[in-house]
């Protein structure tokens, strides 16, 4: 008997922002009410597991980081980045068969947003965005929304200045503000009324670190004029 | 919530309030298996329970009063109560710690408490720490004439094993599973080889994945006061709770390859075992296979 038993479509979803996610740290994370834990080690990219331990089901968001492997708060099996467990505490002697492994999936860093895939045969993807490089991050929110919902007020929102609205990929949203500034928005669907996401900006000048830290305000202005179902005015570009 | 439809799960007695709970003269509101329940105490003691349904009193319920604790059943053809004699030696102080909830399946409970692997992890320099994780093997039974399961000579490295120690210690526990929602341990005494404390878990389920734990206790300890004994115990119990109530399912799960065990598991999957071959359904992850 297999505990998460879905079939998973073939996508990539954005579910962090990369800058987010520290070394040494695992954390919850729900994606269509899926539960994952996304943890990095102390070095390296991070990963998305599913959020329970093979051995008894303790969520792994609660473990610990020791190197590059993931422990389990319960009994502190020992997992190594692929997943396969290294280490059981109470058989410090036995080494542990090749088939206990934490159930991964595939996750990538891009525009410095992380991406999950929970389908096995991931042929799709990550969404194209124009310019590579030069994406940093602004912020992350939670909306009790769902994602259609905030697609909408995205593109209905007010910018205060000429806005081209995109859409890469499904849950994915590009905003270009002016002729300088590209908004990438990365939804990720936690339930039926509640949606992830994740905004980062690219910028043709030198980036600015107080004009990220007002565009972070004016995401937290988006998500209130979402949740109160309106569509709300951008500031001016002034302000930006 | 509505009661349960599982024969085997009401067919027992099973702990429903604590004397400090039911005032005298007053009652305690509470669920069974889904059954809403009112225990009242009409003199110091003597308690009685019925159903209650939409507010109204329905049928009365039998009640024991019994190891610190009251005790009712929803079944016609309960199993009897486990006989634990240290109740009864005159010597022991009884200590019951009060009751608990926690957010999670009776069984998950009962099997946690059965677990010494997760001294070193949960809770760290009490009962166990990170150097010596190791479980040694230990023995299992499933005693057939009480149909209760035994876990004997079990050893565990203990920085401070009870609020009576006074520094690291090789602690021996013996456990006793005596129902799907009972258990016990015996664990060596610091200053007295000769003799054990006797700790239990009486598992009360309101739900499926909603329990309240009594732990009374009957101990060989004349120095700490009993402030500090449930002091410490109730640390104890509030580390395991944050495991518990983060397992996934919280339902449990009987299936072969739903998770996996170790050698050291062999008291979990005993207990799994046991629990399926008396095809019990309340609580458990399958329910098509119940
Ligand atoms: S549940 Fe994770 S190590 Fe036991
Ligand atoms: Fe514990």
């Amino acid at each position: 008997m297999q505990i998460n038993d879905q079939v998973e479509a073939d996508r990539w979803v954005g579910v962090a922002l990369d800058s987010q996610i520290q070394s040494a740290s695992s954390h919850p994370v729900i994606l269509n009410g899926r539960e994952l834990a996304l943890w990095r080690g102390e070095s390296g990219p991070a990963r998305v597991w599913d959020d329970r331990c093979p051995h008894r089901g303790m969520r792994l968001s609660f473990g610990f980081v020791r190197g590059n492997t993931l422990r389990c708060l319960y009994h502190g099996w020992t997992y190594g980045e692929n997943g396969h467990c290294e280490a059981i505490p109470a058989h410090p002697d036995l080494a542990p068969p090749k088939t206990i492994c934490a159930s991964t999936h595939g996750t990538a860093a891009k525009y410095g947003i992380i991406w999950v895939n929970l389908s096995a045969t991931r042929a799709a993807h990550v969404p194209d965005l124009p310019n590579q490089p030069g994406w940093l991050p602004v912020r992350s929110v939670h909306l009790r929304a769902s994602a259609p919902q905030v697609l909408d007020g995205i593109a209905e929102f007010d910018y205060g200045e000429p806005a081209r609205t995109s859409m890469p990929a499904q849950n994915a949203c590009v905003v270009v503000l002016g002729s300088d500034t590209q908004l990438f928005f990365a939804l990720q669907p936690i339930g039926l009324d509640k949606t992830g996401l994740h905004v980062v900006v690219n910028e043709s000048g030198e980036p600015q670190i107080p004009r990220r830290q007002r565009l972070a305000r004016q995401v937290a202005r988006l998500r209130d004029t979402i949740e109160a179902g309106g569509g709300g005015v951008w500031p001016s570009p002034r302000t930006l | 919530m509505a009661i349960t439809t599982d024969p085997v799960a009401i067919n027992h007695w099973i702990a429903c309030g604590w004397p400090g709970k039911v005032p005298v003269g007053g009652y305690w509101d509470t669920v069974l298996l889904g059954q809403n329940i009112r225990v009242s105490r009409p003199q110091p003691d003597i308690y009685e329970a019925a159903i209650l349904t939409a507010g109204a009193l329905g049928r009365r319920l039998p009640v024991q009063s019994r190891f610190c604790c009251i005790f009712t059943t929803l079944g016609q053809d309960p199993r009897p109560l486990p006989q634990i004699d240290e109740f009864d030696e005159p010597d022991r102080r009884l200590i019951n710690c009060g009751s608990v909830g926690v957010n999670t399946s009776p069984y998950r409970m009962i099997e946690n408490f059965l677990d010494m692997a997760h001294f070193p992890f949960v809770h760290t320099n009490i009962l166990g720490a990170e150097k010596k994780t190791e479980v040694v093997s230990h023995k299992i039974e499933h005693r057939k004439d009480v149909d209760e399961i035994w876990a004997t000579d079990c050893r565990f490295f203990q920085p401070a094993a009870s609020k009576a120690a006074t520094g690291g210690q090789m602690t021996d526990y013996t456990y006793r599973v005596m129902s799907p929602f009972s258990i016990m341990l015996y664990k060596n005494v610091h200053n007295d080889p000769g003799r054990n404390d006797a700790i239990c878990m009486f598992v009360q389920p309101k739900g499926e994945a909603q329990c309240l734990a009594y732990m009374p206790m009957a101990l060989v300890d004349d120095v700490n006061t009993t402030a500090a004994i449930i002091d410490f115990q109730q640390t104890i119990f509030l580390q395991d709770r944050v495991i518990l109530e983060n397992q996934r399912p919280a339902l449990m799960p009987l299936a072969p390859a739903a998770e996996i065990p170790t050698k050291a598991d062999v008291g979990s999957v005993t207990f799994r075992r046991w629990l399926k071959q008396m095809g019990i359904s309340f609580g458990i992850y399958e329910k098509a296979a119940a």
